[in-house]
């Protein structure tokens, strides 16, 4: 599942994006140590076979429902969690690009659910684990299954948690997490089934390939990985206690509880305390008030919505309707311009 | 089938990129910049913001009309992509049932003017990814990335990901197609499946072998150079000012009412 | 002493997973030779031109290009000398434009802007090619790919020609253009393929490789024309031998 642009807010997207650029940037320093010019070919092709992967669907016997690789996890396997993380996001940069999947704001949180679970999480601390030597066939399909499971739920409580923190939509954590779980619970079952099967067969012919990523990986940068898996928790962490003591009501997130100029309850923290003055600085929950005076409104014409009197929605509403009639009568006159000019040249 | 006419799409938009236009012939940094730029402004506005977004839609329209780059495949785009967003967003008006504004006879709760910023919000920043893709293009694109220091790993694996998606999602529909001829079902049993994405990724793994033959034959040392014709001239920069200073006013005035209230004013 | 622009002594190479793909393979190309290089599936033609330019390594034998022995020092010039154009053009056109393809081996090499795009536009040209310069590989027809792969190597000058199988999947009037474009091109050429046909037209002499092994040597029609030899290393007498008059050769 794709987490939304029109659904982040700066503060989370803006987390987020911060937060995968700084794996993005350690993914490469990892895969440039390896020193395997080879890899970069690798790592493209295996990209687009993901992306092909991804279009052929197979059906999951006995309940008429269909799906397909979910490609993290199989990248992991053949190509090791940093270069996996990397194609990752190169795969969810094109779709955002070409597909519009997701979007651009919204692509640090993507970039994070559906690259870093896979790669940093069920990989090394399911996959790896459950696979044992890769020596029976058993158990690598099972640790499949089940590290496909763990990545679909983590990334999916990411949308959940990003999508209520932002606050732009109304939905409760509680309502919107028991909508997301159990839907990819399923969704994970049929992934891991997808790539068992696909390893099932790859260990047959090919045993080789799936021996390639050394494990462990060397010292160094098994420390880097749990020092970023350590920050990313805190990081989570941070966001979700910050949002959860904004709230005390549990985690419902209740705008309206916050009107009249009511001071967010923070806890002395700098970290929250920053999160909570970029925020503010970029007015995503700007205070507002539905009685304000016009004076008000005068005062602040940035905020002259929601700080509505009736002349101010009027025009708001007439000024938004000619201001689309504007731009597309400058869009057509530009485009006119330009192919009569062509045609004149 | 979905998955068709997602490589049609596919192609669309990289003819849209090779069109010439001054648009298209700018810097890529420059409409990178920008279009972060956009998002940014985009998304600091309030979730109750409806009017002031409006004057944001003359970016994207006024891009698309300069580079000429065809309508209607990004406004097919923006509709495919449009479902999670509203969906979520409809919960909205069920959620948010305070008054908000009155409008003569009407009340508006916050949700619906919330799911209402929801769209406009929606078709900004999707149009404005979508505008910097048709008039950029993926290897302009790469190359303007790299040279705004994203690791170049991640560049050079990104442009032979582009490159092999047609080629291997064209093996792959020929496979799929013969074997849903012999089977007769548009989905694969899991056995099937697993020999067929298995196969599938041996040859990818083979071609990513001869690739890197074909690389070593020509030189390839390890770092990837480019044809590079772009340079941030004076052009760039008037690009970037102009969009940034838009943005800002836009951004502290509410443009759109000010037009309104002028407009009443004229009127009446 | 050494006039030849190549030579291949006593090559043997395995596979990783013990096929013996190469046995004793021996021979010599004189500068301006266009040699072609036949056999059955699998008889080693393929494996063998990949050592030409380094890309599989010797395990036994030695390749002298202009009389430079082949190994890990001279793997740089070699490589800028000996021009591979691989079986499949997508694996070799793996930029994302035909200019920026053809740049690749220049640009690789540290040439001068100008000196590329002169290369660029001269390879491209010798093969037809100029009006697709700024296509993507994947939106040219097959007979483009193949001329885009030629022009891509081309452009490194190279002065041995080394191809894989150039007609395959070409429409009679592509492969037209292809065996008269090697027809006139001035390099050493070593072409493996199963067009005998292409190879009556462009090789003055062809070379039989058998299960790794060369088992015949000599000038292309008197070669070809050896019906028994065909036949006992899984080819054929060509066609366009067949109608000629003996006295033509
Ligand atoms: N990567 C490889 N691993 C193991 N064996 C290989 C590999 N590539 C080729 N072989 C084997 O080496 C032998 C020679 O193969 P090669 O590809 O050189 O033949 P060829 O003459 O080019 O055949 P064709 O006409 O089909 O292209 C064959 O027996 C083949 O099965
Ligand atoms: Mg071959």
């Amino acid at each position: 599942m794709h987490m939304a642009d029109a659904l982040v807010s700066p503060a989370v997207g803006g987390t987020l994006w911060a937060a995968s650029a700084a794996l993005t940037f350690y993914s490469a320093r990892a895969v440039r140590r390896q020193a395997r010019e080879a890899l970069i070919p690798l790592m493209g092709v295996m990209g687009a076979f993901v992306f092909a992967a991804q279009m052929i669907n197979v059906a999951i016997p006995g309940t008429g429902s269909s799906g397909h690789l979910g490609g993290g996890l199989m990248l992991a396997i053949l190509l090791g969690p940093q270069a996996a993380f990397l194609v990752m996001a190169s795969i969810l940069a094109v779709q955002a690009l070409f597909f519009a999947d997701g979007g651009l704001l919204a692509l640090g949180c993507n970039i994070f659910n559906l690259g870093f679970f896979g790669a940093f999480v069920a990989y090394p601390l399911v996959y790896r684990p459950v696979a044992g030597d890769g020596a029976s066939a058993k158990r690598c399909s099972l640790a499949a299954l089940l590290a496909s499971i763990v990545a679909l739920q983590l990334g999916a409580l990411g949308v959940v948690i990003e999508t209520v923190a932002s606050g732009i939509t109304e939905l409760r954590f509680s309502t919107f997490a028991l909508l997301m779980q159990p839907i990819h619970l399923a969704v994970g079952v049929i992934e891991g089934l997808a790539t068992a099967a696909v390893i099932a067969f790859v260990r047959r012919a090919r045993p080789e390939v799936l021996l390639v990523v050394p494990w462990p990986v060397s010292r160094g940068s098994n420390r880097l990985l749990f020092g970023g898996l350590l920050a990313a928790t805190l990081l989570v962490g941070g966001v979700l206690s910050w949002f959860a003591s904004s709230h005390p009501d549990g985690l419902e997130w209740s705008i309206f509880k916050l009107t009249g100029g009511e001071e967010l309850a923070l806890p002395d923290d700098s970290l929250h305390q920053q999160l909570a003055s970029l925020q503010e600085r970029s007015a995503v929950l700007p205070d507002y008030s539905f009685q304000s005076a016009e004076a008000e409104a005068e005062a602040d014409e940035a905020q002259a919505w929601p700080a509505v009197s009736a002349g101010t929605t009027v025009s708001g509403m007439v000024g938004g309707a000619l201001t689309l009639c504007l731009a597309c009568a400058i869009g057509f006159i530009l485009r006119w311009q330009g192919s009569s000019r062509r045609a004149a040249g | 089938m979905r998955a068709e006419s997602r490589w049609l799409e596919l192609g669309q938009m990289d003819d849209a990129a090779r069109m010439d236009s001054a648009v298209h012939r700018l810097d890529p940094r420059a409409k990178i910049l920008v279009t972060l730029a956009f998002l940014v402004v985009v998304m600091s506005f309030s979730r109750y913001t409806l009017s002031a977004l409006t004057p944001l839609l003359f970016y994207p329209l006024v891009l698309i009309a300069l580079s000429r780059v065809p309508l209607l495949p990004l406004a097919r785009k923006l509709v495919w992509a449009a479902p999670f967003a509203l969906l979520v967003g409809a919960f909205n008006p069920l959620f948010d049932r305070e008054p908000m504004l009155h409008l003569g006879g009407w009340t508006i709760s916050g949700g619906w003017i919330s799911f209402a910023n929801i769209g406009i919000r929606f078709i900004l920043t999707v149009s404005a990814a979508l505008v910097l893709i048709a008039t950029t293009g993926m290897h302009r694109l790469c190359a303007g990335m790299e040279r705004l220091a994203v690791p170049r790993v991640l560049v050079a694996q990104m442009l032979f990901l582009y490159r092999y998606l047609f080629v291997v999602s064209g093996e792959g529909s020929r496979m799929v197609r013969a074997a849903q001829l012999r089977a007769g079902a548009s989905a694969l049993s899991l056995r099937v499946y697993g020999t067929l994405v298995g196969m599938l990724l041996l040859r990818s793994l083979d071609r990513a072998e001869r690739v890197h033959q074909a690389m070593l034959a020509r030189g390839f040392e390890g770092s990837l150079r480019r044809l590079d014709a772009h340079s941030f001239g004076w052009r760039e920069a008037a690009f970037v000012l102009g969009w940034l200073s838009f943005f800002a006013v836009a951004r502290v005035w509410n443009l759109a009412t000010l037009l309104g209230s002028a407009a009443m004013r004229a009127g009446g | 002493m050494n006039a030849s622009a190549l030579e291949v002594s006593d090559l043997r190479f395995a596979y990783p997973d013990g096929t013996l793909a190469l046995r004793e393979v021996s021979f010599r190309v004189s500068p301006g030779e266009a040699v072609g290089i036949v056999g059955a599936n699998g008889a080693g033609k393929s494996t063998l031109l990949l050592h030409l330019n380094g890309c599989l390594a010797p395990q036994r034998g030695s390749i002298h290009i202009a009389g430079e022995q082949l190994d890990s020092a001279s793997l740089k010039s070699v490589r800028r000398r000996v021009g591979l154009v691989f079986q499949d053009p997508d694996d070799q056109l793996f930029m994302p434009s035909v200019e920026e393809d053809v740049a690749f081996g220049p640009l690789q090499a540290g040439l001068p802007m100008e000196e590329v795009e002169r290369r660029v536009v001269g390879a491209l040209q010798e093969v037809g090619l100029l009006h697709c310069r700024t296509r993507p590989p994947y939106r040219l027809s097959a007979g483009e790919k193949r001329a885009a792969a030629l022009a891509s190597v081309l452009a490194l000058s190279p002065s041995v020609l080394v191809m894989d199988e150039p007609s395959t999947h070409l429409d009679p009037r592509a492969r037209r253009r292809l065996i008269e474009l090697l027809g006139a091109l001035a390099q050493t050429r070593l072409i493996a393929t199963h067009d005998l046909e292409l190879v009556v037209e462009v090789c003055s002499r062809v070379l039989v490789l058998s299960e790794g092994r060369i088992v015949a040597d000599g000038p292309t029609r008197s070669v070809l024309n050896d019906e028994p030899l065909m036949l006992a290393h899984g080819l054929e007498r060509p066609h366009i031998l067949q109608h000629h008059h003996p006295h033509r050769d």
